[in-house]
């Protein structure tokens, strides 16, 4: 009997730090009020042997860095942020002493996802929410030549990357949904509203399940006016089992690539959720992060973690009816609280999903990385993830913050170690922690020399159920070094 | 009665205790390092199934449970059969010996002293 009171204890412990349904969610966005923005290096920890300083900061909405031939350091503005804030586009380069000079200025179509330099320009991925994506190349005086547009990325999620490799660019381009089906979650993000026929697109023949989904139908003022929507077709539109859907190029959900000098586009992988950062390991592989599945929309899917793939040629990756290689058709893992089970949208499948690389936490937003390739460094070989944070509630209720730091991922075994994380006794952004450290890092790029790592950090987001606040001139880049380098 | 009420002060009180070290991970704590090859197969298996909803034992989708102090019959009575929200993850998704290692990996997770 003198088990008893440990038991009482433990189950008692256990059911209380269980009680999901009865818990607020307690994002890192869910803030009551935005104050200006600190900034204190000390508050940051990183494994001994490193220190951290900032670059520059006042920037909007950083998300990406790159370095010219000379090794200066470049940043780009996305211009356009969930939330729907629309800025224009700009690369900037950082001068010594942290102020910037404006070398190109895009168009009202951000956001600008990722920069990359290659033999003396800079490619650009550009989201394309108003006018669909595009690849540009930017001279180093600031010319803007787009290489491809017109990509399909006007939904939740956009024109990502470019990496280069073996002559091609490598891009990723988002879905339009969350899990397949157009819904009213996508008249929140704004861009149902705007694009009201626009929908996902497979990049080969796809036959459907013919599971359709009810909603309030936000495209009339009627209150209780209803629609059914299927899969991959525009809202309103119902499918039918058996029923076919043709694969295009471009599609969504994929990564596609074209020659450095533009041309037509080829498939490289497909069956992504949302496919954000791309970076070649020192063996020349490459890999991508992917943002996983909310629990939002017609076709909820919770506990679905942000996930590092190693990209094979052609295969399908298991959008929109697995997660990290495992489907979510009938599991309770995948299964969000309180509503329907997951019923498969896909009847036949291209292939098994491989296994992934590394599965990152539950709405992390895992996504700008690059590899360490200097063992003066140090974790040579290892991916550093920055990790955006969570945008609960919106895409799900989360019991504690999640992200809002650096992680490393050895891709051999999976193992995922945090490499920068704010200090305190929980995690969680600056604004949330009342500190001057980490907000949201957006991605990390090494410096040529490999000795540095940059952490483009976007800024101060404000989350709320129905919209995210992003905060102008919040964002910042941070530099970590080896001490004694 | 009386012992009965002391030995729940007193995991209340390790509970409490063990409250200050939510957080294990390397920045803040120092280098985990597995000392054997059962808690290095744990480490991987955590990462596989239990790292998306616990990032490092830390709180995120599902509750801190570094600070748990329950024992382990209790927490793998848990993965089995689910508690709440949590999933159950049948031996077909672990194995015993998988489960065992995981145990383990946590344990030294949580008590391993760093450098």
């Amino acid at each position: 009997m003198r088990w008893l009171p440990l038991l009482i204890v433990s189950v008692t412990m256990l059911g209380f730090s269980s009680c999901y349904k009865m818990r607020k969610s307690t994002g890192g966005g869910q803030i009551k009020t935005v104050q200006a923005r600190q900034v204190n290096a000390a508050d940051i920890a990183l494994p001994k042997g490193y220190k951290i300083e900032p670059v520059t900061t006042g920037l909007t909405f950083p998300s990406a860095v790159a370095f010219d031939g000379d090794g200066n350091l470049y940043v780009v503005e996305a211009g356009y942020s969930y939330g729907e804030v629309f800025n224009l586009p700009k690369l900037l380069r950082i001068n010594k002493g942290g102020n910037t000079t404006t070398i190109a200025t895009g168009t009202n179509n951000g956001p600008w996802t990722g920069i990359t330099f290659y033999q003396g320009n800079f490619y650009v991925a550009e989201g394309g929410v108003l006018e669909g994506g595009k690849i540009l190349r930017i001279s180093m005086d600031g010319k803007i030549t787009p290489l491809i547009s017109n990509l399909p990325t006007m939904g939740d999620h956009h024109t990502n990357g470019p990496v280069i490799k073996d002559g091609y660019i490598y891009f990723g381009l988002g879905t339009a949904t969350n899990s397949g089906v157009v819904g009213p979650d996508n008249a929140l993000y704004g861009w149902l509203l705007r694009k009201n026929t626009f929908h996902d697109i497979p990049c080969a023949d796809i036959t459907l399940a013919g599971k359709n989904f009810g909603s309030p139908n936000v495209l009339t003022t009627a209150k209780e006016d209803t629609t059914t929507t299927g899969a991959f077709s525009p809202f309103g539109t119902s499918t039918a089992s058996g029923q076919v859907i043709k694969g295009a190029c471009p599609c969504t959900g994929s990564i596609l690539r074209i020659p450095v000098s533009g041309g037509n586009p080829e498939v490289v992988a497909w069956g992504f959720r949302n496919p954000y950062g791309l970076a070649v390991s020192p063996t020349g592989k490459l890999f991508v992060t992917e943002n996983a599945y909310d629990d939002r929309g017609s076709r909820p899917v919770w506990g679905a973690g942000d996930v590092l793939w190693e990209i094979k040629d052609g295969l399908w990756y298991g959008w929109p009816d697995f997660s990290a290689g495992k489907s979510i058709v009938n599991d309770e893992e995948f299964h969000a609280p309180g509503k329907k089970k997951l019923e498969p949208l896909l009847a036949k499948y291209p292939n098994t999903p491989p296994k992934p690389t590394a599965i990152f936490a539950v709405h992390s937003s895992s996504n700008g990385f690059d590899f360490s390739k200097n063992s003066s460094f140090g974790y040579q070989g290892e991916a550093f993830v920055a990790q955006f944070g969570d945008m609960a509630p919106e895409v799900g209720k989360v019991m504690s913050p999640v992200g809002f730091k650096i992680v490393r991922v050895n891709v051999n075994n999976g193992v995922i170690e945090d490499f920068a994380v704010n200090r305190g006794h929980k995690n969680g952004p600056a604004s949330k922690r009342k500190s001057g450290g980490l907000e949201r890092p957006l991605s990390v790029k090494f410096d040529p020399s490999g000795t540095s790592l940059y952490i483009v950090d976007f800024g101060i987001v404000k989350s709320t159920k129905k919209l995210q606040l992003p905060q102008a001139k919040t964002g910042m880049i941070w530099k970590i070094t080896k001490e004694g380098l | 009665m009386k012992t009965y009420l002391k030995s729940i002060a007193r995991f209340i009180c390790i509970g409490v205790f063990a409250g200050c070290a939510l957080r294990r991970s390397e920045p803040l704590v120092g280098t985990f390092e597995p000392k054997t090859t059962e808690v290095a197969k744990g480490q991987v298996l955590y990462n596989e199934y239990c790292q998306k909803c616990h990032p490092g034992g830390e709180g995120g989708l599902g509750p801190d449970i570094n600070w748990n102090p329950a024992p382990s019959f209790i927490k793998k009575f848990q993965v089995r059969h689910g508690l709440g929200v949590m999933p159950s993850f049948k031996k077909n998704e672990i194995s015993k010996d998988e489960l065992e290692a995981i145990g383990k990996y946590m344990k030294a997770y949580k008590h391993q002293k760093r450098s």
